[in-house]
């Protein structure tokens, strides 16, 4: 079945970090704006790393669950 | 005259002289409310609705930690809770976010409009309808926007709003809302809203400063926040950024 474009889509352009008055700002991709301590973008950062490996193993083996 | 803000501009819902005159019969009490003070609390029983005269009211939601987001943010000339006529008791706070002048209509009053003008009635409905639109256009906001987009998308409905309420002239008008107003408005961290505004400055989109909104290019701004006003229902003539439906 195929899925409608009006679903959103896996983002194909990276959100960008700033730092601000001490915090970090993600802006996008998409509709995403957060703000997070130092710490809490760190532990954000890593988990985004070891997630984008395991769904890179993922393609390379047609597996799709987490 | 406490109703002449109410549905002024609105496309083909004029209010009658007897129907604004029935209206105005039906407010009880007017009065003033200092800023940041609750005029309804979720889950309240309540008799009465509240038509805002002055001021900035807002309606809002807080989660198990405390913090708020905003869900609707109210004009001169709006009916805040005419919503709380059928249903008697709301889902949400609703506050004055700066001083405000506020008329109380007695829901036995709305009653009596009920039987003697059904006309009215239809147009108190459209209002609360118009509120409906304004809900969707809020998930809009939050849901598809990004942080720049969202407050530019926000100013632009405020600007269309105000000029409807005579309170704008298209490209300046007064807000007494805080940047974490606008935070709590646009789900946003304080700092990341006063980085937003900064870049808002520096693209020459608008200025808020002092409690006064400056918006040099009305259709500029709206097409970077996506807004098309027909969603209020506007009289044509007054709507800013018109021009930005055909670019949307």
């Amino acid at each position: 079945m195929s899925v409608p474009d009006t679903v959103p889509q896996p983002e194909t352009e990276p959100g960008v970090a700033t730092a601000e008055a001490g915090v970090v700002i993600l802006e996008g991709p998409d509709g995403v704006a957060v703000t997070m301590t130092p710490d809490a973008a760190t532990g954000t950062a890593n988990s985004l790393l070891s997630a984008a490996d395991t769904a890179r193993t993922q393609t390379r083996h047609g597996d799709t669950s987490t | 005259m406490f109703t002449e803000r109410f549905l002024r501009d609105r496309r083909g819902v004029d209010l009658e002289p007897a129907e604004r005159a029935m209206l105005e019969d039906a407010i009880a009490e007017v009065k003033t409310v200092g800023p940041r003070q609750i005029i309804v609390r979720a889950g309240e029983r309540i008799e009465q609705s509240t038509l805002l005269i002055e001021g900035f009211m807002s309606r809002y939601i807080d989660d198990r930690r405390g913090l708020r987001q905003l869900v609707a943010v109210h004009v001169p000339g709006d009916f805040v809770d005419l919503h709380s006529y059928p249903l008697k008791i709301l889902d949400h706070d609703v506050a004055t976010m700066t001083a405000a002048t506020v008329a109380i209509v007695p829901h036995t009053a709305l009653d009596r409009i009920k039987t003697d003008m059904p006309s009215l009635i239809d147009k108190l409905w459209f209002a609360t309808l118009i509120d409906a639109a304004i809900h969707r256009a809020w998930l809009f906001r939050l849901g598809r926007l990004d942080a720049l987009g969202r407050v530019a998308h926000f100013l632009s409905e405020t600007n269309a709003r105000l000029i409807s309420a005579g309170l704008s002239d298209g490209r300046r008008f007064a807000l007494g809302l805080t940047q974490n107003d606008l935070a709590e408005i646009c789900g946003l961290t304080s700092v990341h809203v006063n980085r937003i505004m900064r870049q808002l400055r520096e693209e020459r989109l608008c200025t808020f400063r002092s409690s006064l909104v400056e918006i040099p290019d009305p259709e500029r701004l709206a097409r970077r926040g996506e807004f098309d006003p027909a969603y209020l229902y506007i009289t044509p003539a007054l709507a800013p950024g018109e021009a930005s439906k055909a670019q949307r």
